[in-house]
């Protein structure tokens, strides 16, 4: 039961760090790089057919058969309010194991979930040190982010650190808040 | 001998909750789990035994298995330091020793302190592993109170009072479950007494017993745990799986079927394809479905486990409502896929409870009726046509159609100068909320039970009919398909995508003359289909796809049905006929309305099964 929490923006600690450091995949949305921890990416492959499935939200792109199992499939653009592109030959879908927080009827529970991620194409796996790693600049103006874990530099470049799983546990929120009608 | 509950008992060598254990076996996990696995295996069995032990006490097969079973959880509990469970379990096994060297005659109110004990160590076994998961082990207090009763089981004066009152499978009213058995003045008459004598004095001496009521217990969860149901009762060699590999094992056999499907079917193969390869080909097939028909039958297990649980609930709520019920059960051996029994477990309960709190009356009314003081409840399970048909059925009152319609009206879901038929009367009683109970009962009443249970049979793909006669009772006939993994599907075509409609629920194709189809206020299409007007739904409109043609004459209409309703549903073309794997698309997508989840078709695409129910019930909504 190894679930990596996100620590809250404002606390600072060394052992923080060292959770956060390890390898990871790294790759591009846009202008930005993104990395996401290898020991929960399961494959990486080439776009292909995906089902599309109704009343789902608009990044939630559909279905694909990964070897006769069936996996959701969402476009990270879209999530992350990017304008869509066209898929190209670079485009790649990685699919990572999750574990997320399933609201059903009452009772919340933890699940591990299969799903793949539409990126714009994924570039190299990197060993991050501690030292590497820094915390979120607070912008101040009540950005929240929850789903990422930090920020990497590596060769003047940064790398924006994604929790996978926070990334979709604040999905089921926003579908709740929908569906109830609460919330901005 | 008043026993408080405050004064602590050290016999048992209990230790205070919680408290770290020395012993570094204690709190191995692998430990722990194969003890909760275990002690379940046990305590489900010693359920059995018990319900067994109560219709005939002097089964002393019964009573050696019941003890065997304490004292296997006694002694594993002892290594892992669970004292609380290790105690129970202790003070149980003795008053077993004494009843198998006949110095204590099992009574009910024996069986009810095991039972008791029993669904305490249930308990246990839950409160461990919840608390295993948070991480932290924290072992279950020690139940001074329980302890205290089992001992006083045993006690001389208790015994004595016990020994004589024949058991009888009609239930005395309950002993109580606090108090000890003592506590309660009974007269101490001499052994020598005639047996219908006792019967006489029992039967004036208990209800003067103290009233406290005994909470019902709640169905023992179920018991079976990560293991499937490979090991059978009837001594055949068995061996354990983990259900998971079972599952993937049977999934990854369906994909097969259909790669090796693709492979013969394949267009290159199709020119010229050579003797030996063409037999080859056939080989690898007809082993592929044998392959599959082995598998699918895996997953079957009897469906007499699902039966034996409602005897302890039959036994239990009978006796808290004072009425006299016989359980009979026909078919356990009936094999249903493993995920079907689940699933019907919590149905099957809720019909059982209604037929006992308010179908079956009690002894007194039914002898005044001129019917034998004992009711009769009976499960039933067969296959036919293939299907798996469980029958629930009650000799009790039966249904009061009077009184469901006045409800009915009352509720607004009939108008009040509907003439409904005795059927239609009748599938009343499965709307949500509705009861004609005059008062609430902790056990129903509410309302929820027959909701859940239309539900549970329609989630399976089954259907449920009511019969009923006034006075003679009534009967549940429950229709299920033999298996949930695989359906016949039709392969449409709506734009560039595929679903696929179960064939179960198609009554006919066809492709409508322009002059069949009209509107209703402009929203509404109906087609008239053989003298019928029939609503038309849309597939591309509900899905939001583009499709090939818009006007309902070019396209295909599929008369389908859904609740016993008809509709038709609207596609471009049809393409096909296929067998097909249903892979559930994910908890994330499972309350889409419409879709019943994903399969992967010929060419490896995944295609999505339309759930008609929610295409058809979603259009009402609007």
């Amino acid at each position: 039961m190894n679930t990596l929490t996100a620590p809250p923006p404002t606390s600072i600690g060394s052992q923080k760090q060292d959770q956060r450091s390890g390898k990871y995949l790294t790759f591009g949305l846009g202008k930005e790089e993104f990395a996401i921890q290898v020991l929960r990416v399961r494959e990486i492959m080439g776009i292909q057919e995906i089902t599309a499935v109704p009343q789902t939200p608009a990044y939630v792109k559909g279905v694909l058969n990964l070897r006769g199992k069936v996996i959701p499939v969402v476009d990270l653009r879209l999530k992350f309010g990017l304008p869509e592109l066209e898929y190209t030959q670079r485009t790649c879908i990685i699919v990572a194991q999750i574990v997320a927080q399933i609201v059903a009827q009452i009772e919340s529970r933890a699940e591990k979930l299969m799903i793949g991620i539409i990126v714009d194409g994924v570039s190299e796996v990197l060993t991050l040190q501690a030292a590497d790693i820094e915390d979120t600049p607070d912008f101040g103006n009540g950005v929240e982010t929850p789903y990422i874990l930090g920020m990497a530099k590596i060769k003047s470049k940064v790398k924006i650190l994604l929790d996978i799983n926070r990334v979709f546990t604040a999905q089921e929120v926003e579908r709740l808040e929908v569906v109830t009608g609460s919330g901005a | 001998m008043a026993i408080e509950s405050e004064k602590k008992e050290t016999s048992g060598g209990a230790s205070p909750a919680g408290s770290a254990s020395l012993n570094p076996l204690a709190a191995d996990p692998e430990l722990l789990n194969d003890f909760i696995l275990e002690s379940r295996e046990h305590l489900t069995s010693i359920e059995l035994q018990l319900l067994t032990l109560d219709q005939d006490p002097d089964n002393a097969e019964a009573i050696h298995a019941i003890f065997r079973g304490f004292h296997t959880i006694k002694g594993m509990a002892g290594f892992l330091d669970q004292d609380a469970v290790r105690d129970v379990a202790h003070e149980v096994e003795t008053v077993l020793d004494l009843a198998r060297n006949g110095q204590l005659t099992i009574t009910p109110a024996v069986i009810d302190r095991i039972l008791e004990s029993k669904d305490y160590l249930t308990r246990c076994m839950g409160e461990l592993e919840s608390s295993m998961q948070t991480g932290t082990l924290v072992s279950p207090a020690p139940n001074v109170v329980l302890l205290a009763a089992i001992r006083s089981l045993s006690a001389p004066e208790a015994e004595a009072a016990a020994a004589g009152a024949p058991p009888e499978a009609a239930p005395l009213p309950e002993t109580p479950a606090v108090l000890p058995v003592d506590a309660v003045p009974l007269p101490r008459e001499p052994v020598v007494f005639a047996t219908e004598g006792l019967v006489e004095l029992a039967r004036e001496v208990s209800p003067q017993a103290a009233e406290v009521s005994v909470e019902p217990s709640t169905p023992p969860e179920s018991t079976e745990g990560p293991r499937a149901g490979a090991a059978r009762p009837t001594g055949a060699r068995s061996i354990k799986v983990d259900t998971t590999k079972l599952d993937y094992l049977v999934d990854m056999v369906g994909e097969m079927v259909i790669a090796q499907s693709l492979v013969r079917h394949d267009p290159d193969l199709a020119i010229g394809v050579k003797p030996r390869l063409g037999r080859n080909l056939s080989q690898l097939a007809r082993i592929t479905d044998e392959v599959q028909r082995t598998a699918m039958s895996m997953r079957m297990i009897p469906v007499g486990q699902l039966f034996q649980k409602t005897a302890r609930l039959v036994r239990d709520l009978s006796r808290k409502a004072s009425k006299q019920v016989d359980l009979e059960l026909f078919g356990e051996d009936t094999e249903l896929d493993r995920n079907i029994v689940e699933d019907l477990a919590d149905p099957l309960m809720h019909m059982v409870r209604n037929s006992v709190d308010h179908g079956i009356e009690t002894p007194d009314e039914r002898t005044r009726n001129g019917k034998s003081p004992t009711a009769r409840v009976t499960l039933k399970a067969g296959h036919q046509a293939g299907q798996i048909v469980i029958q629930v059925s009650d000799d009790g009152r039966g249904l009061n159609q009077t009184k469901i319609l006045r409800k009915a009206i009352e509720k607004g879901l009939v108008s009040a100068d509907a003439q409904p038929s005795e059927n239609e009367i009748f599938n009343l009683i499965f709307h949500p909320g509705f009861s004609t109970a005059d008062q609430i009962t902790d056990v129903s009443g509410r309302g929820v039970g027959m909701d859940v249970v239309r539900k549970s049979v329609l989630k399976l793909r089954g259907r449920i009919d009511v019969m009923s006669r006034p006075g003679e009772g009534t009967t549940f006939l429950l229709k299920l398909p033999l298996t949930l993994a695989i359906i016949d599907g039709l392969v449409v075509g709506v734009g560039g995508q595929r679903y696929i409609v179960p064939i179960f629920a198609v009554r006919e194709m066809l492709k409508p003359p322009e002059e069949s189809i009209s509107t209703l206020q402009g929203r509404q299409e109906m087609a008239m289909v053989r003298g019928s007007l029939l609503p038309l739904v849309r597939l591309h409109q509900r899905f939001g796809v583009k499709p090939r043609f818009e006007n309902p004459w070019d396209s295909l209409l599929i008369v389908s049905e859904s609740g016993g309703r008809h509709f038709c549903l609207m596609v471009d073309e049809l393409i096909g006929k296929q067998e097909v794997v249903i892979k559930s698309l994910g908890e994330t997508m499972a309350n889409i309305a419409g879709v019943a989840g994903g399969a992967i078709l010929g060419d490896g695409r995944v295609g999505l099964i339309l759930d008609l129910e929610g295409l058809f019930g979603a259009r009402n909504s609007e």
